[in-house]
């Protein structure tokens, strides 16, 4: 959320205001002419001067504001209710109607904008009264179209759709929301189009097809000022700078209010954050294929930095599976994308040390863990929709994936696409690699993204809820493939997941990550049998169950990142809090052989 | 293919629709045209000479039978003669339009030149210095009207530094030289805005392309970043950035007629300035038909382009 554009919004009321107060200003006349004193200098009278026919030059300015404003405004007003109107009526009864209203204004979009506007002036003939009309006729899609799309997104909601349900007219409801609705667009469109409608009118009058003289208007100004522009130059400045700061004012009232509304808002780009020097005599345990210390992730936020991800520690050994679980936000994905150095811009690790096989990755320079990333560890997706480039065949993306690692040429590289495929189990692997994405279904799209993983025999592979956007029985198979890919190859891995049951089925041990720390971590079968965090325990309890308990919801929701408690992050929601879980932050603890927990009544029976 | 057919079918329609229009227009106008063009100066015509010329233009005819003969003229190539010099539009218009259409060329070069890889630069490092700067600059460029920008280079480079004429054309096979000179200024004043446009553009698309989960994967693939941002990030943002370049570059048909008016730059949109001025409706009429069918066959070939850039609309 960015400030409010107050500098831009006060200069066009300024504007707007000199332009409305033009009769009681107390000016000279803006058309009285005075050839002898033609081109006349600045003076007490006339502080700007005289034009070539020795009228005030200040005094056209501002009646020359008021011209523009008047054609912009009434135009633009016109337009909008026209436009809202047929919106409105198009978007409520569909049909012939949506044909007459809003698919009519395709033909005003045939035409090149000035063109229609020189058309209907040839018409019509010059002068404010022609031009309103005209530039109305050119806004008139752009409001049909906000307005179009605003009573369609309203039909759309819930609400308005179960009283649809109940027989009820939808009329009233759709138009106490729907002006709410589209009010910010509907301002944003207004806005453009009288910046467009002063640009638009001082263009016409600049070909003298516009305001009619003597009638001010700065397009006229800036024409007659061309021929003396040798003598007085200053004559052409003036009213090209009210054209252009007006127009600039509107501009950035516009944009001032649209990157308002963006939620994304802006990121400052950081390439500080280096890590600090590894502790001497920190070593990573012997066999893991990967282990991780301590890592944690900060983002830059509008309010404040923010830790997602803190002090996570883990390891895996070859052939070995471990599941990360918790609920969304409790940082999984993060930890996975840390590993892999692919964090988003706004994020970085700022602590922790990470060892593949042996060899710290955190501290790399970026190119030498580039040769790492898509080769010795790898990474498959949520989505594998929207993880394949759909303007790629799938193809070329595997090829790529080959060729950023392996020394080959494109032939070589096909072949080896080709045994992959097969490798993942698609069937007519020929023709699936000439196929673009969207020609594929989900399932074969995430064995498309696992051929991309396994492309250079990788060492670890984070595979990041890589069945939740699938049907159900498909997710069986890919999990069959990912294990059996396990077995003959004996890669380590870390499979973050909410489902209990996936990890009962495909993982040795289990991390339990809340609010972006371990809370318990061991055997799945320990874990399982006998949760040492409440936490687990209500995970565990939440999960349906085969048994025919039903499920138990946790109570409350995740904290926020910015938000989070002073002691354990999980008293607001534990059933089994004590005053000491609020006054401290708890350790992760070994509880037993391979079995750690962050509850201080882990321990008790 | 059937897509194709479609879409061309479409156009045929659209230019039809047009044509009716554009004829329409012209006989609606209060007091029809052959009396207009006779009142010049404020006096009432003779009404003997104003049937007369009537006759002659063949607007006494029903209006269906003029429909008729106007559409069959239309298939045939031809736009009718100049009511001001009987010369035939059409020639008039195949003269002027080429100057039109390089004009428009070299603005949209130099605005593709320097907005796409500017806006990615800024995108690249949001927030920064270059991102704040060319924003600021590219606010401005939206914000002068071409004319103003026209006349203040005029001022600048032609009147106060004299190191360019201030206007005017040569055919290029006469002076190849003076000819791209005398094209720089008004291709530039049209380039500036354009540019902005393309900047401004090519930023949002590569911002909201990098925040998408292809790119993330190709990251986590080990490309190199130049890799990423050149098959995974410009190539899918460009596809909206190609649709509106398009329409842009539509508009300025018909749009450059403040340049071409500015530097003396006789295209086809000082032809119909001129033919506007001297009330010459059959001129007017054919210009703004040329130009309307080359708007809709630009408008279809950016749809083919897209279609060549994105798969998913194949199928469609």
């Amino acid at each position: 959320m960015r400030r409010f554009p107050w500098l831009a919004a006060m200069a066009v009321c300024v504007i707007a205001l000199t332009a409305v107060l033009a009769p009681v200003l107390l000016l000279a006349s803006p058309v009285r002419i005075d050839i002898a004193h033609r081109l006349g200098g600045a003076s007490a009278a006339h502080p700007l001067g005289r034009d070539e026919l020795g009228r005030d030059e200040l005094s056209r300015l501002i009646w020359g504001a008021r011209s523009s404003l008047t054609v912009a405004f009434g135009a633009s007003l016109l337009a909008g209710v026209i436009g809202i109107g047929f919106g409105v009526l198009g978007g409520f009864f569909r049909g012939v109607v949506e044909l007459l209203t809003v698919r009519t204004m395709d033909i005003v979009l045939c035409f090149p904008p000035l063109l229609l506007a020189l058309l209907v002036v040839t018409v019509l003939g010059p002068g404010i009264g022609t031009l309103i009309p005209v530039l109305a006729l050119l806004f008139l899609p752009g409001f049909t179209r906000v307005a179009y799309a605003g009573v369609l997104a309203t039909r759309a909601l819930d609400y308005v759709e179960a009283v649809r349900v109940l027989g009820v007219h939808p009329t009233r409801i759709m138009l106490r929301t729907i002006l709410p609705n589209i009010g910010g667009p509907l301002f944003v469109q207004f806005s453009l189009a009288v910046a467009a409608g002063v640009i638009l009118e001082s263009g016409l009058s600049f070909l003298g097809l516009g305001v009619v003289p003597p009638t001010p208007s700065w397009g006229l100004m800036i024409g007659a000022a061309r021929a003396t522009m040798t003598q007085d130059p200053a004559l052409l400045l003036w009213p090209c700078l009210a054209l252009s700061g007006t127009v600039l004012s509107i501009n950035a009232l516009c944009d001032g209010l649209g990157e308002r509304a963006d939620p994304h808002g802006v990121v400052r780009w950081r390439r500080s954050g280096l890590l600090g020097a590894l502790l001497p005599g920190l070593a990573p345990p012997a066999g893991a294929v990967l282990a991780l210390a301590d890592l944690t992730v900060a983002i830059e936020t509008p309010s404040g930095t923010i830790h997602p991800v803190r002090e996570v520690s883990l390891s895996v050994g070859a052939g070995e599976t471990l599941a990360l679980v918790g609920e969304s936000g409790s940082g999984k994905t993060l930890t996975g994308l840390a590993l892999l150095g692919v964090l988003p811009d706004a994020a970085r690790v700022t602590t922790g040390a990470a060892w593949l096989e042996g060899r710290e990755i955190l501290r790399l320079d970026p190119a030498a863990r580039r040769t790492l990333t898509g080769s010795r560890l790898a990474m498959i997706f949520q989505d594998p929709t929207s993880s394949l480039n759909p303007l790629h065949r799938v193809g070329a993306q595997i090829v790529e994936a080959i060729r950023a690692h392996q020394r080959i040429g494109r032939r070589a590289a096909c072949i080896r696409a080709l045994s992959l495929l097969r490798k993942v189990g698609i069937a007519d692997p020929e023709q699936r690699l000439d196929a673009f994405p969207h020609e594929l279904s989900g399932g074969m799209r995430q064995r498309v993204m696992i051929a991309i993983a396994i492309a250079n025999e990788p060492r670890l592979i984070v595979a990041d809820e890589p069945t939740t956007a699938l049907d159900v029985t498909i997710q069986a198979q890919i999990l069959d493939l990912l294990a059996t890919l396990q077995r003959t190859s004996g890669l380590a891995m870390i499979f973050i997941t909410h489902s209990l049951p996936v990890v009962a089925e495909i993982a040795e041990r289990v991390a339990v990550m809340y609010a972006g720390e371990i809370v318990e971590e061991g055997a799945v079968a320990e874990v399982f049998a006998e949760p040492r965090h409440p936490y687990t325990s209500a995970l565990l309890a939440s999960a349906p169950d085969e048994g025919g308990s039903p499920p138990r919801p946790i109570p409350g929701t995740i904290p926020q990142p910015h938000a989070l408690p002073k002691g354990c992050a999980f008293t607001p929601r534990c059933p089994r809090v004590l005053a000491a879980c609020e006054a401290t932050h708890p350790p992760l603890l070994a509880i037993a052989a391979g079995h750690r927990s962050r509850c201080i009544r882990a321990t008790e029976a | 293919m059937l897509w194709l057919a479609r879409r061309i079918g479409i156009s045929i329609c659209l230019v039809w629709i047009v044509a009716s229009i554009v004829f329409l227009a012209i006989r609606l106008i209060p007091g029809n045209p052959a009396e207009l063009l006779l009142s010049q100066g404020g006096v009432a015509p003779d009404p003997r000479a104003v049937t007369e010329l009537k006759r002659e233009l063949g607007l006494d005819r029903p209006l269906w039978t003029q429909y008729w003969a106007s559409m069959d003229d239309l298939l045939h190539g031809n736009l009718g003669n100049s009511l001001e010099d009987g010369t035939p539009v059409m020639s008039e218009v195949l003269f002027r339009l080429p100057r039109t259409l390089e004009l428009i060329f070299a603005a949209g070069l130099f605005a593709a030149l320097v907005g796409v890889p500017a806006g990615t630069l800024a995108a690249n490092r949001q927030g920064g210095l270059f991102d704040r700067f060319a924003g600021w600059l590219a606010g401005l460029a939206l914000a002068v009207p071409v004319f103003v920008t026209g006349t203040l280079l005029i001022l600048l480079f032609a009147v106060n530094l004299q190191w360019m004429p201030a206007g005017g054309y040569v055919p290029f096979l006469q002076n190849p030289l003076q000819h791209l000179v005398l094209l720089a200024m008004p291709a530039l004043t049209i380039g500036a805005g354009l540019a902005a446009a393309v900047f401004r553009m090519t930023r949002s698309a590569v911002l909201d392309v990098a925040r998408r989960d292809h790119v993330r994967a190709a990251r986590a693939k080990g490309l190199s970043p130049f890799r990423v941002l050149r098959r995974h990030v410009l190539r899918n943002a460009m596809l909206p950035v190609v649709t509106v370049f398009g329409l842009q570059l539509g508009a300025l048909l018909g749009g450059t007629v403040l340049v071409e008016y500015v530097f003396n730059w006789p295209g086809l949109s000082s032809l119909l300035v001129e033919a506007v001025n001297a009330r010459d409706y059959t001129e007017v009429q054919g210009i703004v038909l040329v130009i309307s069918v080359l708007f809709v066959a630009l408008n279809l070939l950016i749809d083919l382009i897209y279609a060549a850039l994105d798969p998913r609309v194949r199928l469609q």
